[in-house]
């Protein structure tokens, strides 16, 4: 079996963000990076997916500049087989479809029975590179999975909806998957297989996107308005009930 | 008249006699040896250690351990009797041996009798006494473990069998000596010399000297098999602790207190890291379960077994012990169980009450590195995320990184990368980077650093986490990362000087760094302070108040830290109501051993328990010098309902209020 994870490197969310100069993106310094918290669950069922099938071979792939191969030592730690860097260092400018394409024009030939990759990324969170991917390969794909099961080449996925319903979906190989909270719980490397990853195959590519170019702008990128936040009120019981109603009737409508 | 008694009266002292007895103690010890040297062939089924370094130090320990007895009085009562009981069988053993000495060896060939005139008298008079001595500690003794069974004292056949043993010895001994004196020295002056013995003669009135002599040449005998018996019986009873306990005192782990073992990780031959089988251990961890005496002090003090988790330091050593000698193929961690592996917090109230040298917390370490380096686990998903967040941050907290120094920014204390020029690093650490309630502290540090003219410099967006909440729940690999980072960019700086006011960031730079070729001096804050103040650098204006002051395991059982804080408290115009369990049997907060990072799923709540302690004291108070600490005595007066009654602060808190 041979299964593709496409991973994105991103800031940690509690990193302190600035504006770039070109004001179409966020600054890289004094940020901490770390992979997509929704493709380390694509990485985490791929590995599940190989430890039952046995005979399978993970490519964890990442696009963006030299140091989205430190992310990818992760993916290789947890247990995937091979990376494939295709170095891009203008990554975070690129739109969804030249992201995809991207992934595409390497994935074309290699026959991969399934792809697995985040439900969006955390930082740009289209959500569309997965399904992009599907497209341009023809073939399927199952967004937002929850559950996953394999069983003799038939896939068995949970998808959450809107409103916390959810949807089973039967699928069968080749398939684009692209995974969501609660799928599983990505695993903590092993130190042997951080050893073991450190001398795993890390190829670069150069970046591909074929024809395809961009045909977006970024007007502007600003941080939201600051909006008035909460009251915390002090004081004794009787005090505090006496603010509240206060303020219920001077903010408010509901005592009205 | 000569004072002095015919050794060997009744007996004979001819071939019939010495043939059989010598006969008898060639065998006890060859049995002795024998169980010995198969008990060697466990121990060896563990890794090497060298403990025979620093020899005369060793000694030395051994001697006043053994001798002196001085790790087993620490505790009165049992500690006391033991002690006493000792000693008085350690004279009852000089006192046999000088007659075996004059009798088979000075007299026999050279005709040279030194038990008689006065030395003879004092000779019988010590000896009765410490045979006195002995049978009412044993009784003690007796009376403590079968009527009045303190909680979680395990009693085995074992124990019976010692103290029955004991007991015939020391009976038959004056029973014998009460016959002899029935028949030899009633009347005479000497008799007085020996008063338990006379008291028994007298006793023995009632028999003539046919019967008396019977008597006593039958129980003689029976006196010697039970001596010689016990010599047989040590290796394959408790009455081995006698050797093993004794070793392990030279044995013993000498410091620095608390370091743990760094692994290397660059030996690519290692493919196991940590244990789960016994192979993967020491012999000396295995050695320590045959110097257990199961006294339960270590139990007594856990702050983990004491709320109700699933560990005893006693229990965990012993069944090392089973797994050893009973089955050692047998995996570890299931032997023992997860949740008594990750309960322990490192505190070291065990390892410093044993009196055995038994070393637990490594051994706790050692699967817990098993755990988490083999098998990516750990006590719940909070710790693994914590563990992921330092990763990528550089603190369990999850802040971002490039935010560590903000909270320093307004106090004109700049990191080094701007302004290298300075007195002293300030080690910031996590909690006082990021934590609300800790950053005071930090505040306030930095307040009495400026009130004393010292001039500190901190890492700022630099600094990362020393590690040491990582390395102690296992993570080896991750705190070896963070510890090189932090070595490095310390040394590019050229500090010559470096305070803390964390004591796990203390203890950890200032001992497990120094494998990675540290050699900065590392000063906790209560003890750069204390010199502040005592050389009238730092002036305070003392003002009354009363508290309690909580030791942390890492400044006090880790570092013997226990006056400095104390004299800052004084300083600052503090009385101190000392909690029950103070200083070096202080009971932990519950935050140590990386359980900062963990949730307290099991049992009670330890900081709430610590918390009522602080409570009982009346104090309005409760002062600490950990950042780990006050951020669960913060937690522990809410789950105490105690926020109106106690305040937990930090010493450098009051101090910063009294400048």
């Amino acid at each position: 079996m041979n299964i593709l994870i496409c991973i994105k490197q991103v800031p940690d969310m509690e990193s302190k963000f600035k504006i770039n100069g070109e004001g179409n993106w966020y600054d890289r310094a004094d940020l901490a990076w770390r992979m997509n918290e929704y493709d380390e669950y694509a990485v985490e069922q791929a590995v599940r997916l190989k430890e039952q099938v046995k005979d399978a071979d993970l490519t964890v792939l990442c696009i963006g500049p030299d140091q989205v191969t430190e992310t990818m030592k992760k993916a290789l730690a947890m247990g995937c087989d091979r990376g494939v860097h295709i170095a891009d260092a203008d990554s975070y400018k690129r739109e969804p479809i030249e992201i995809a394409s991207m992934i595409a024009s390497f994935a074309k030939d290699k026959n991969f029975d399934v792809i697995f990759t985040g439900m969006q990324s955390q930082d740009r969170g289209s959500a569309q590179v997965g399904v992009m991917v599907a497209e341009l390969l023809g073939i399927a794909a199952v967004t937002t999975i929850v559950g996953f099961a394999y069983d003799n080449g038939t896939i068995n996925v949970k998808r959450e909806l809107e409103g916390g319903s959810k949807a089973l979906v039967t699928t069968t190989t080749p398939v684009v998957l692209t995974c969501q909270l609660g799928l599983n719980t990505p695993r903590y490397p092993t130190l042997p297989n951080i050893m073991k990853a450190k001398k795993k195959e890390l190829l670069t590519l150069a970046a591909d996107a074929g024809s395809v170019g961009s045909r977006q702008e970024t007007a502007a990128f600003y941080f939201p308005e600051k909006k008035g936040g909460g009251i915390v009120l002090e004081g004794d019981a009787a005090e505090l009930a006496d603010k509240l109603i206060h303020l219920l009737k001077e903010k408010t409508g509901v005592l009205a | 008249m000569e004072f002095t008694r015919e050794i060997y009266w009744n007996v004979g002292h001819g071939f019939t006699t010495l043939a059989p007895m010598y006969g008898l103690l060639l065998v006890a010890l060859a049995v002795f040896a024998l169980g010995f040297l198969k008990r060697i062939k466990v121990y060896r089924l563990g890794q090497p250690l060298d403990r025979t370094e620093q020899r005369g130090e060793r000694i030395k320990h051994m001697l006043e351990n053994v001798l002196l007895q001085t790790k087993v009085a620490r505790v009165p009562g049992a500690g006391t009797a033991h002690a006493l009981f000792f000693w008085s069988f350690v004279v009852l053993f000089i006192g046999t041996s000088l007659i075996v000495a004059q009798a088979d060896f000075t007299d026999l060939l050279f005709d040279v009798k030194f038990l008689k005139g006065t030395f003879y008298q004092l000779f019988s008079l010590t000896l009765d006494l410490a045979g006195l001595v002995a049978v009412v500690m044993l009784g003690a003794l007796l009376t403590r473990r079968y009527l009045i069974r303190p909680e979680g004292l395990v009693t085995k056949t074992d124990d019976a069998l010692m103290h029955g043993l004991l007991f015939a010895i020391l009976l038959t001994g004056f029973l014998i000596e009460g016959a002899r004196m029935a028949v030899t020295e009633m009347g005479t002056p000497l008799a007085g010399w020996s008063p338990v013995g006379l008291a028994v003669a007298k006793m023995l009135g009632g028999l003539d000297e046919a019967g008396l002599r019977s008597l006593h040449a039958g129980l003689w005998w029976l006196h010697l098999v039970l001596a010689l018996g016990f010599i047989a019986v040590i290796p394959y009873s408790k009455f081995r602790h006698i050797v093993t306990t004794s070793a392990n005192a030279f044995l013993a782990d000498r410091g620095p207190t608390g370091k743990l073992t760094t692994v290397n990780l660059e030996d690519e031959t290692i493919e196991k890291f940590g244990a789960s089988e016994l192979s993967d251990l020491r012999w000396k961890d295995i050695f320590d379960a045959d110097a257990c005496t199961l006294c339960k002090r270590c139990q007594d003090r856990c702050p983990a077994f004491n709320t109700g988790k699933p560990l005893s330091p006693m229990q965990l050593v012993n069944q090392i012990g089973e797994v050893a000698f009973a089955n050692p193929q047998a995996n570890l961690i299931e032997t023992i169980g997860r949740d008594a592996i990750w309960a322990c917090t490192t505190c070291r109230a065990c390892q410093d009450i044993c009196p055995a040298s038994i070393e637990h917390v490594n051994k706790i370490i050692e699967l817990r590195r098993n755990l988490v380096l083999m098998e990516g686990e750990f006590p719940g998903d909070e710790v693994m995320a914590a563990m992921e967040q330092t990763e990528v941050n550089g603190n369990p907290l999850g802040m971002g990184y490039a935010s560590r120094g903000d909270w320093a920014e307004a106090l004109g204390v700049k990191p080094l990368a701007d302004d290298p020029e300075v007195d002293v690093l300030y080690f910031v650490g996590c909690y006082a980077s990021f934590d609300k309630r800790n950053i005071a502290v930090a505040k306030s540090f930095v307040k009495l650093c400026q009130a004393a003219g010292v001039k500190i410099g901190i890492l700022g967006k630099e600094e990362k986490c020393c590690g040491e909440p990582m390395r102690k729940m296992g993570n080896e690999y991750l705190y070896q990362t963070l510890a090189m980072e932090t070595v490095e960019l310390i040394k590019g700086y050229g500090v010559k000087k470096i305070v803390t006011t964390c004591p796990h960031c203390f203890n950890t730079l200032n001992k497990d760094y120094r494998d990675f070729d540290f050699e900065v001096e590392v000063v906790p804050y209560a003890v750069f302070l204390e010199q502040l103040v005592a050389s009238g650098q730092l002036a305070l204006k003392p003002e009354a108040f009363a508290c309690t002051y909580h030791d942390s395991c890492y400044l006090g059982r880790h570092n013997d830290i226990y006056d400095a804080p104390r004299a800052l408290i004084r300083a600052a115009g503090g009385r101190i109501s000392e909690m029950a369990q103070n200083r070096d049997q202080a009971f932990c907060c519950s935050a140590g051993g990386g359980r900062i990072m963990a949730e307290e799923n099991i049992g009670e709540r330890i900081n709430v328990k610590r918390v009522e302690m602080a409570i009982a004291t009346g104090a309005e108070q409760l002062l600490s010098n950990c950042p780990f600490c006050l951020t669960m005595f913060e937690d522990g007066v809410k789950g105490a309902n105690a926020e109106e009654q106690l305040r937990p602060k930090d010493i450098a808190e009051i101090l910063a209020e009294r400048v």
